[in-house]
């Protein structure tokens, strides 16, 4: 299992999408640094005339903008790099010469998942780290460890889930269907939660707002990818903490943190994710090469 | 231990169009070397693939050294390269080896003399350290063979080895196999090259639409006659008669004109030294020869006379 993790590091290396992922990130670190400079020296609305609350505000915007691009980044890696991981194998004929060894199939199957969930991870922590650094340099505004760290194990809960569906969907479909596929979702997801956010601010009327409901519902329960990292946002911000002290989310507008997932949500998806990844190693356990 | 390196019996592989295989049985004994014929689509791979644990039989059991097939004990005895395989292009050569070279649990001290011997008995030598995506097909080829090599299998499954290798590489991969069986290994071909099967192998099975068709020794197969011809001048049906009593009535004799002025004479023999009489014979009657060459492989007529006349089903619309 320990080969085909360091094998799935070394495609990642060599295919040049560490050398592609770094050129993107640099070109959004500066982007991002600019960005950050306008709105920390900007004048920000802000109901109450406490600096304090006011350099908050600010940190808010900065980094609920930069992880709005890092979970695009984070959740494009994870779905594009495990997009070819059994099909694309096999139609190489990679895996046929592979799993005629003295390997068990799920090791196989656990040293890809391993591999991509890490190397994505690592990836996620530094830009995590690097946003917050890139935010604290222009507004000063250092979050609380105890804020810190489940926002950053929330924002890395994206990987597994993702690297998951799309290893389950890699056993039947074709790579480039796959990456269709999981793109797809993953927007579909993102819409639903932006839909649910929008409802939740009471700024949408529309007739059918129950089977809106539902619907936004059911492709949460499908991807509830956007809904932890809402949740994400809902920790470092603190926001069940601030609540009727101050509301950030009116601030925040277009990118307010609601819909954020419930404890009830968090725990399904971890559920959800132990699920396909069963799922997975099954499938890998039976399929025909 | 029943001494058999593969056995099977009635291995069924339903894909519920057609496809597949249906109720093969065969016995390989260890140190054989076994060719496997077939018309495209006729179901080779699918039972290769059963053997090496890549899919799963419907029905019917197989056995590699008394283990079931797809087992890691039955894994860890065999050797294997696919018919179709690209290996990453991002790896070199050597790294793909020291990746398969894990799998099979070698150590690291013996897993790297072990390429290199094998990358030098390939025919790869140092461009192991090139990186694959400047790899020609025939050096794809001869990885996988090093690949298949690696973990000092007891039988090695070769699903069409030379498929991509020019003249030389063929007959190299042939010197390669014919060592192998030297030293006891049992051999598994799945090949077209019937040249090759007919050189290397003790034995060979003829599948056709999924179900075997022929079986035996290849001694027993090239028992049969073998075709002639020759290009004379100044043939005469006089040469007819004379052939006749000089190798009985068993001789078929056939002429045509070549058009220009010589004739082609075809002779059925039934022993590759008859030839040298025949030659003297048509000598000593006047005629000048001028070629004189056996029509094709032998194993190539007993294939074509099996397969002629049957519908194949890789070639069905």
């Amino acid at each position: 299992m320990i080969a085909v993790w360091g094998l799935t590091w070394k495609e990642l290396i060599r295919k040049r999408v560490t050398l592609m992922t770094l050129i993107m990130t640099i070109l959004f670190w500066i982007a991002y640094w600019f960005l950050a400079g306008a709105i920390a020296g900007g004048e920000v609305h802000v109901v109450t005339s406490l600096g304090l609350l006011e350099n908050f505000t600010r940190s808010a915007m900065i980094l609920t903008l930069g992880f709005f691009f890092g979970a695009f980044a984070v959740a494009f890696l994870a779905i594009f790099s495990s997009v070819a991981a059994i099909t694309g194998e096999a139609e190489t004929g990679v895996l046929q010469s592979v799993l005629a060894r003295p390997i068990k199939r799920w090791k196989w199957f656990m040293g890809r998942w391993l591999g991509f969930v890490s190397y994505v991870a690592i990836y996620a922590s530094l830009l995590y780290v690097s946003l917050h650094v890139i935010c604290w340099i222009h507004t000063g505004v250092f979050f609380r460890l105890e804020a810190l760290l489940p926002s950053l194990g929330l924002f890395l809960a994206v990987i597994p889930l993702l690297v998951s569906l799309t290893m389950v969907g890699s056993c039947y479909i074709s790579p480039l269907g796959n990456g269709i596929w999981m793109t797809m979702l993953y927007g579909m997801g993102w819409l639903g939660s932006m839909i649910g956010r929008f409802m939740a601010t009471g700024r949408l009327h529309i007739n059918g707002m129950e089977t809106l409901e539902t619907l936004t519902g059911l492709i949460k329960l499908a991807m509830p990818a956007d809904a932890l990292q809402q949740r994400m946002l809902s920790e470092l911000f603190s926001i069940s903490e601030l609540s009727g002290l101050y509301d950030l989310n009116s601030e925040l507008s277009f990118f307010s943190v609601n819909g954020a997932a419930s404890n009830s949500l968090l725990l399904y998806s971890a559920v959800y994710v132990a699920a396909l990844l069963a799922a997975g190693l099954l499938i890998m356990r039976r399929k025909d090469f | 231990m029943s001494g058999f390196a593969i056995e099977t019996n009635q291995l069924t592989k339903d894909y519920g169009d057609g496809r597949g295989c249906h109720g093969v049985t065969l016995t390989i004994r260890e140190g054989e070397a076994f060719g496997f014929l077939g018309p495209n689509g006729a179901g080779k791979s699918t039972i290769v693939k059963m053997l090496t644990g890549l899919i799963k039989p419907t029905s019917g059991k197989a056995q590699i050294y008394g283990h079931a097939s797809g087992t890691i004990e039955a894994r860890r005895r065999l050797g294997y390269l696919p018919e179709l395989f690209r290996y990453p292009d991002w790896l070199t050569g050597e790294e793909v080896l020291a990746f398969h070279a894990k799998l099979c649990e070698l150590d690291k001290g013996a897993a790297k003399r072990r390429i290199q011997q094998l990358l030098d008995e390939v025919g790869i030598g140092s461009r192991g350290r090139d990186r694959l995506k400047g790899y020609s097909k025939g050096m794809q080829q001869r990885l996988g063979l090093a690949c298949a090599l690696l973990g000092d299998p007891d039988i090695v499954f070769l699903d069409e080895p030379a498929s991509a290798l020019d003249p030389v590489g063929r007959y190299e991969v042939r010197e390669l196999l014919a060592r192998l069986r030297g030293q006891g290994k049992t051999i598994f071909l799945n090949s077209h090259l019937l040249e090759d099967v007919e050189q290397l192998c003790d034995k060979v099975a003829l599948l056709n639409n999924g179900q075997v068709l022929l079986e035996g020794k290849v001694c027993e197969v090239l028992r049969q006659q073998s075709i002639w011809r020759l290009r004379v001048n100044g043939y005469t049906p006089l040469a007819a008669e004379r052939i006749h009593l000089m190798l009985g009535t068993a001789a078929a004799v056939s002429e045509t004109e070549a058009g220009d002025g010589t004739v082609w004479i075809e002779l059925e023999l039934e022993d590759d030294e008859q030839i040298g009489l025949i030659n003297y014979l048509l000598i000593e009657l006047g005629m000048t020869i001028y070629e004189v060459g056996k029509t094709q492989s032998r194993l190539d007529e007993w294939f074509m006379q099996a397969v002629t006349g049957l519908e194949h089903r890789g070639e069905r619309r």
